[in-house]
C-alpha cells in the first residue's frame, strides 16, 4: 500500500481533473447519461490521489503541508478541487467544475514552478507560520470562489440581458445566489488576506528577535505583493459594501471578484519568478547558500 | 390477436364531437362496467382526456378483444353517438400498433403540447379506473406497466420535456428562477387582470411565492382578483410605492400606452436601494417601457421575449424526437417479445411438470434401493437431479424466449409439443 501510495505522482491527478474538465465542457457539445458518473469519478479520484500525495509528503517531510512553497500550492488546489467535487454533487446540473477545476490546475502548474524545499522551522515559529500559512490559504482560496461566482453572474446576467433561456445542461446558479457568493468571498478574502499579512509580519519579529530566519524586509517582492494584495482586497471589499444599495451593485462586486483573481494571479507570477529573503535561514547559517525560495503568497 | 385500440385525438376527430365523445370520470366507470358485462373474459381500459378518447381491449387466445368495429359501436353507443359518424374519425391498432401507440402517449409524443407530462397522469388514473372496475387484467396491466417505464426512460434519457413551452412557465422556471434563488421572501406585484397573470402566478405560487399584492385601475377589481388570487389588494394611485416594495412584477394590464414611463420608474428606483427587479410585461400593447430594462438591476421581459424562448424550447424538444422513438421502439420491441413469451407459458409448464414427475419417480426408486441414506444425503441427490433437470431445459426454454422477440414462436412449440408429447 505504502508503495502504491509513493508511487502517486503529480501527473495522476492533473490526469484526473483534465479528463473531469474535459467532461464538463463536452457538456456544451452533446447529452450523455454517463457523463455524470464520469466526471464525479475521475475528480473524485484525483481528489483521492493529490490529497494522498500531500499527506505522503507530509509525512515523509515531518511537516505540514503548508512547509514549502508547493505544498501550499497544491493544498490550495486540493480545496478548490474539493469544493468543486461538492457543488457538482449538490448542483449537478451547474457546470461548477468548468469554471473552478482550470482554477485547480492554474494551481497545480504554479506548485510546479515553485520550490518543494520546506521553510526552516523551530517551534516557536511553527505556529505563526502556520496561522500565516492558513490565512494566505483561506483568501487566496475566496478569491478564486468569488471570481468563479462572479464569472458565472456576469454570463448568466449577459443571457438574462439578451433575454435567452438557460442552455440545456448548463444551468447556472441564480444571479441572487451568485451575488451573495461573490460578495461573502470578496468581504472573507479581504480579512483573512489581512490577517495574513499581520500573522506574517508577526512572524517576521519573532524570527528576527531569535534569529531563527532571514528578516524580511519591507522592500522584499513578497512583502510588496501581498500589501499590494491586501490593499487592492480591502478596497474591492469597502467599494462593494458602499455600492451594496445601488443599482449594479452586483455587476459591480462580479467585477471586483474578476479583479482580485488577476491580481493575485500577478502577485502569484511575481512570487514564481521573483527572488526574496522569505523563508530563508539567517544569513551566515549552513543553510544561506541555498537557492532562494520563493513563498505562498 | 390480443390487443385493439380504437380511439380519436384532436387531430382527428373535430372539437364539437370530441366534447361529444369525451368522459367524465363516472361516464368511464360506467362504460367499463358494461364492457365487463358485454364482453366477459376480456380486458378494457379507457383513457379519455380533453384531448383523446381511447379505448385499449386485449384478450388471450380463444378470448381475443372484440374487433374494431364492435369497439366503435360501443363507444358510440356509450355516448349516445351515431357509430356512422365515429367510424371515418376513429383510428385503429392492433397488437404491436396499440403498445406503440400507447408508450408514444404516455411519453407525451401524441400530445398537443409535445413532450406536455401531464399526460402520464391521465395514463395513470386510466389504468387505475380500469383496475377498480375490474376490467383490467395481466394483458393490459403489463402494457401499462410498460408505458409508465417508457414514460419514465423518455423523460430521464432525453430533453424532451425538460424546456416549458407555455409562456407563464417559461417565465417563472427559465426568466425569474434564474435572477432569484428563492420566492418565498419576495413580494409579487399583479398589475392589471390579463388572464395570464392567474397562470403566472400559479407557476409562482409552485415556486413558493406567498407575498402577493393585486393593483388595478378599479379598486373594486383590485379587491376581487385579490380575494380569488389569495393577495392583498392594493391601491394604483400608489403604484410608485407598489413598485418600490416589489421584487417581481406581472403585468397584464387592457391600456393602449405604457402604464410606467421610464420618467416614472425612475421615481421608483430612487425607493428601491438597489435591489433587482424582474418585469414579466405580458400585456399587449406593453405596460413598461421597454428602456426600463436597461436600467441597472431590471429584468425586463415582454410577451414577445418570452415566446420566443418558448419557440426555441419547442425546436429543442422536436430534435429530442428520434431519441424519444428510439426508446419507445426499443421498449414496444421488448414488450412484444414479453407478450409472445407469455403465450409459451403452458408448454414450459407442461414440460417442467412432466420432467420433474419423471425426476421424483426415479427419486424414489433409488431411494428404495439405497435405505441407509439420510436426509442430507437424500436432500444432496435430490439437489443434483434438480439441477440437472434445469441445465436441459434450460437451450429449449432460452430457444424459445430468443424466439419470441420475432413473434409468436408457433413452430417451436408444435415442435416441442411433439418431441416430448404434450397435450393441448
Amino acid at each position: 500500500m505504502l508503495e502504491f501510495i509513493s508511487g502517486i505522482s503529480v501527473v495522476c491527478f492533473v490526469a484526473s481533473y483534465a479528463v473531469a474538465l474535459a467532461c464538463e465542457v463536452s457538456r456544451l457539445a452533446f447529452r450523455s447519461s454517463v457523463r455524470g458518473a464520469a466526471l464525479v469519478g475521475f475528480a473524485a479520484a484525483g481528489l483521492v490521489a493529490q490529497g494522498l500525495f500531500l499527506g505522503w509528503r507530509a509525512v515523509n517531510a515531518a511537516a505540514l503541508p503548508l512547509s514549502s512553497p508547493f505544498d501550499w500550492y497544491l493544498l490550495a488546489a486540493w480545496l478548490l478541487a474539493a469544493g468543486s467535487l461538492w457543488l457538482t454533487l449538490t448542483l449537478p446540473r451547474t457546470p461548477i467544475g468548468l469554471f473552478l477545476l482550470p482554477v485547480v490546475l492554474l494551481l497545480i502548474g504554479a506548485a510546479q514552478l515553485s520550490s518543494r524545499e520546506p521553510f526552516p522551522q523551530s517551534p516557536a515559529t511553527q505556529i505563526w507560520g502556520a496561522i500565516h500559512g492558513l490565512f494566505n490559504l483561506a483568501a487566496s482560496v475566496s478569491v478564486a470562489l468569488g471570481a468563479v461566482a462572479g464569472i458565472m453572474w456576469l454570463i448568466q446576467a449577459g443571457r438574462l440581458h439578451r433575454k435567452q433561456p438557460p442552455l440545456r445542461g448548463f444551468r447556472m446558479p441564480s444571479l441572487e445566489r451568485l451575488a451573495n457568493v461573490t460578495s461573502r468571498t470578496l468581504a472573507v478574502a479581504a480579512w483573512t488576506a489581512a490577517a495574513g499579512f499581520v500573522s506574517g509580519i508577526v512572524l517576521n519579529a519573532v524570527n528576527r528577535q531569535r534569529g531563527l530566519l532571514e528578516t524580511v524586509p519591507w522592500t522584499d517582492p513578497v512583502v510588496l505583493r501581498m500589501g499590494v494584495l491586501v490593499a487592492w482586497l480591502i478596497i474591492a471589499d469597502a467599494l462593494a459594501y458602499a455600492a451594496r444599495r445601488r443599482p449594479g451593485a452586483a455587476r459591480l462586486t462580479a467585477w471586483l471578484s474578476l479583479v482580485s483573481l488577476a491580481v493575485l494571479t500577478l502577485s502569484i507570477v511575481w512570487g514564481v519568478f521573483g527572488t526574496t529573503r522569505h523563508g530563508m535561514p539567517p544569513a551566515g547559517s549552513s543553510e544561506s547558500a541555498a537557492e532562494p525560495s520563493e513563498a505562498a503568497p | 390477436m390480443t390487443l385493439a385500440l380504437v380511439g380519436g385525438t384532436h387531430r382527428t376527430v373535430p372539437l364539437d364531437l370530441r366534447e361529444r365523445l369525451a368522459f367524465s370520470a363516472e361516464q368511464a366507470a360506467a362504460a367499463l362496467m358494461r364492457f365487463r358485462d358485454r364482453f366477459p373474459g376480456r380486458e378494457g381500459v379507457l383513457l379519455s382526456t380533453c384531448n383523446r378518447v381511447e379505448f385499449y381491449a386485449a384478450g388471450e387466445t380463444g378470448s381475443e378483444p372484440p374487433p374494431a368495429e364492435q369497439l366503435v359501436a360501443f363507444l358510440a353507443e356509450c355516448r349516445g353517438i351515431e357509430a356512422v359518424q365515429l367510424g371515418p374519425v376513429l383510428a385503429r391498432e392492433r397488437d404491436e400498433g396499440v403498445a406503440r401507440h400507447l408508450f408514444s402517449v404516455a411519453s407525451g409524443l401524441d400530445s398537443m403540447v409535445l413532450g406536455e407530462p401531464q399526460i402520464l397522469a391521465q395514463v395513470k388514473q386510466a389504468w387505475a379506473l380500469a383496475q377498480d372496475s375490474r376490467t383490467a387484467g395481466p394483458l393490459t396491466g403489463g402494457m401499462f406497466q410498460a408505458a409508465l417505464r417508457t414514460a419514465k426512460r423518455v423523460a430521464t434519457e432525453t430533453a424532451l420535456g425538460r424546456e416549458r413551452v407555455s409562456i407563464p412557465s417559461v417565465a417563472v422556471a427559465d426568466f425569474a428562477s434564474a435572477v432569484f434563488e428563492r420566492f418565498d421572501d419576495k413580494h409579487v406585484l399583479l398589475l392589471g387582470a390579463g388572464k395570464m397573470a392567474a397562470e403566472t402566478l400559479r407557476y409562482l405560487r409552485e415556486a413558493g411565492a406567498r407575498d402577493v399584492t393585486v393593483v388595478n385601475r378599479t379598486a373594486g377589481r383590485a379587491v376581487e382578483l385579490a380575494a380569488r388570487l389569495g393577495g392583498r389588494p392594493g391601491r394604483f394611485d400608489e403604484l410608485v410605492a407598489e413598485l418600490a416594495a416589489a421584487d417581481l412584477v406581472v403585468s397584464t394590464t387592457g391600456a393602449t400606452e405604457p402604464v410606467i414611463t421610464l420618467d416614472a420608474f425612475r421615481q421608483v428606483e430612487l425607493r428601491r436601494h438597489g435591489r433587482p427587479l424582474v418585469v414579466l410585461d405580458l400585456a399587449v400593447p406593453r405596460d413598461f417601457d421597454p428602456r426600463i430594462g436597461e436600467r441597472p438591476g431590471v429584468w425586463l421581459y415582454s410577451v414577445d421575449d418570452l415566446a420566443a424562448a418558448c419557440d426555441a424550447n419547442r425546436k429543442s424538444r422536436q430534435r429530442e424526437m428520434p431519441a424519444a422513438w428510439a426508446i419507445i421502439e426499443e421498449e414496444t420491441s421488448r414488450f412484444m417479445g414479453d407478450l409472445h413469451h407469455r403465450s409459451t407459458a403452458p408448454v414450459i409448464e407442461q414440460l417442467r411438470a412432466g420432467w420433474s414427475e419423471t425426476g421424483e419417480a426415479e427419486l424414489d426408486r433409488l431411494f428404495r434401493r439405497l435405505p441407509d441414506l439420510d436426509d442430507a444425503q437424500r436432500a444432496e441427490i435430490r439437489q443434483a437431479f434438480d439441477r440437472y433437470a434445469a441445465k436441459l431445459l434450460h437451450p429449449p426454454l432460452a430457444s424459445l424466449r430468443s424466439e419470441s422477440r420475432a413473434g409468436p414462436p408457433h413452430g417451436l412449440l408444435d415442435a416441442l409439443k411433439r418431441l416430448f408429447d404434450l397435450k393441448e
